[in-house]
This record gives C-alpha cells, structure tokens and sequence, in this order.
C-alpha cells in the first residue's frame, strides 16, 4: 500500500449482464489519498480459478465500465482499483459471481431441474473417544420476559464436540435448587428458546445444556432471576 | 437398478469398536431427497445411526461403534422430480487383532 494512494472503491455490483458484456458498477472510495482519483482499473476472475485478468488499458473515469470478452456461460467476479497520481489503491472487495448469459437463457437454466448427482462416498474411521461432549452454552441472557413467556438467548460452546449440537433449557425457581428441564424430549437446535409455561407472581432461573450424540454437556452460568409478573409488560419510560 | 456392480464398488474398512463416517456430495434441482440404505434396507437413524447434512452440504451417515453385522453395501440414494441416483461403497469392519503369547 502506497501511502498518498486512493483508498480502495466500494460496493463493486454488476448492473447488467448479457453473453456478450457484464456492465459493473462501484462508488468511489472514502478517502482520494491527498490527490483527486484519476480513474479506475477493472479486474475479472473466472470463478473456479484464481486468475485475475486487468480488463482496461488506461484507467477509466466514469465509475461503471462494460466488460467484454467474457466466455459465454461462465461466471466471472469482479474487483476495481483507484488511481491518483501518486498511485494505485489495494483492490476493492470482490463482486458477487455473475455469469454471462443472456437474462432469457439466466432465467430458463435457474428454472431447470437438475437430476441428482452423487458423489463417491468416503468413509474414514473416527475414534469413538472423538465424541466429545460439547462444553458450555455462553453469553445466555432473558432477551425478553412478559407474564407469557421469556426468551433465552446464548452463544455456542467453544469446545463443540462434533456435529450435530443441540440445546436443553432448564429453569429453576427462586429458593430452591430444582432444577427442571423444559425440553426434556425435544432438544432445540437453535441458541434461542421462548419458554410459555412460567408461574405467574414466580421467580426463575435459566441455564442452558449442550448435547450431541456423546451425551449432555455441562450447563452454562445461571441467569439472574426473572420475575414472572405484568409488570414486565409495561414498556420502560422512555426518559430517566 | 439398485444393484451396482461389486466389481467398481470401492471397499473401505474401519476396525470393529471405532464409527465409520460416510460422506456424500449430492446435487439436484429441487434440492434431492435423501436415504441412505445398507444391503438394499432402509437405514433409519437410531442409537447406533446417525444421519445428517453437514455444514459444508454433505450427506452424513455416522455408524457408531462398528460390530460385524455393520458389514456390507451401503448406499446413498438421491432423487428429486427429475431422476434418481446412488453412489455405493462396501464397508469392511475389521476384526481386532487378538495377541497370543
């Protein structure tokens, strides 16, 4: 990176594509470097490999530029440089994958069924000592609570054992240590819960378990208490 | 035909005790439905049997703790409206080896 250099341009997108021309567009970057952009190089990749191909000779001014000479059918992604006069910025981020075809051929081949393919299977051997039982749910939290129901969220263990995670929620009401699980039959795969079947007037706790097929991991930290009542239905006042 | 021929089925082998995992790359429009079968049966996921999509798009089944009887042709059979496909392979399970003094 040259210091006094463009930064890089923003947003690259195709507006339009054909078999013949894929017309990408971009903005100029947020900063010129000190000097006033020059113009724009347009770079091509065929998807599939990593072959960068610069489509203008001479940097173009105007932020959009037709790209030609694209092989009917493929897909091609696209990243744009800035130029000032002290030099050339890094490259922008890349386009998203756009294919030369016409819009008619486009729409024709994405309503198309495909028969299915299969690939070998592969089959590898894995130590059962490799199931690992995940760790602890993190970062749980009542991210709501009415007198109907409250709604847990929490992060993923980081030690995640293998595939296939699932969640058990528990709770626990105030003064006791009984803790309960509410999903006994069915674990939940996403990290969020909404749990109903709350005594109104009650105070819980939540705690959350990872499972997969080696077992039942460890629960996460407690929630702090949650207090089942209306009150909790009324809004926070918009000022302190 | 759900019968391929043995002759181009590749054989792969896990010794008995450990899980063999199967993965299967499968494509289609609409996206294909999957079964996975052991010598022509219906495999169902069980204990011993797990069956699912992983997050790179590969159709899993998982045999834990192979026995003996986990011997034989196992197949992933895909279709949707437009055909049907399979990709076999022979699982070979490994007897442990057994020291004598």
């Amino acid at each position: 990176e040259v210091a006094g250099a463009p930064g890089a341009p923003l947003d690259v997108y195709c507006l339009d594509a054909n078999k013949d021309y894929v017309i990408v567009s971009w903005k100029q970057p947020a900063v010129d470097g000190g000097s006033s952009i020059l113009g724009y190089f347009v770079d091509r990749c065929e998807v599939g490999t990593s072959h960068w191909v610069q489509c203008n000779d001479t940097p173009v001014k105007f932020a959009r530029f037709p790209v030609t000479g694209l092989v009917e059918g493929r897909s091609y992604i696209f990243r744009v440089r800035a130029v000032n006069h002290v030099g050339i910025s890094r490259p922008s981020r890349i386009s998203e994958p756009v294919a030369a075809l016409d819009p008619s051929d486009r729409a024709r081949l994405k309503g198309i069924p495909l028969a299915p393919w299969t690939g070998q299977i592969i089959v590898t051997e894995e130590e059962p000592a490799e199931g690992v039982v995940p760790g602890q749910p993190t970062e749980l939290t009542v991210t709501e609570a009415t007198k109907n129901y409250v709604v847990l969220s929490w992060k993923p263990p980081g030690q995640r054992g293998h595939e296939g995670i699932m969640y058990y929620i528990e709770k626990c009401v105030a003064g006791t240590e009984n803790w309960q699980r509410v999903n006994p039959e069915i674990p939940v795969k996403s990290p969020r819960f909404a749990l109903f079947d709350l005594a109104e007037g009650k105070s819980y706790r939540f705690r959350v378990r990872s499972a997969n097929s080696a077992g039942i991991g460890e629960p996460s930290e407690a929630t702090e208490f949650t207090e089942v009542t209306d009150k909790l239905d009324i809004p926070k006042p918009p000022h302190h | 035909e759900d019968r391929p021929r043995v002759s181009k089925v590749k054989v792969f082998s896990v010794s008995e005790g450990k899980h063999a995992k199967f993965r299967c790359y499968v494509t289609g429009k609409p996206k294909p439905e999957i079964i996975w079968r052991k010598d022509g049966r219906l495999i169902a996921p069980g204990r011993r049997h797990l069956l699912y999509e992983d997050r790179e798009g590969y159709f899993i089944l998982k045999v834990l703790y192979c026995k003996q009887q986990d011997n034989g042709l196992y197949a992933c059979a895909a279709s949707n409206a437009a055909g049907q496909t399979l990709s076999s392979v022979l699982l070979n399970v490994k007897e442990p080896h057994i020291k004598f003094k």
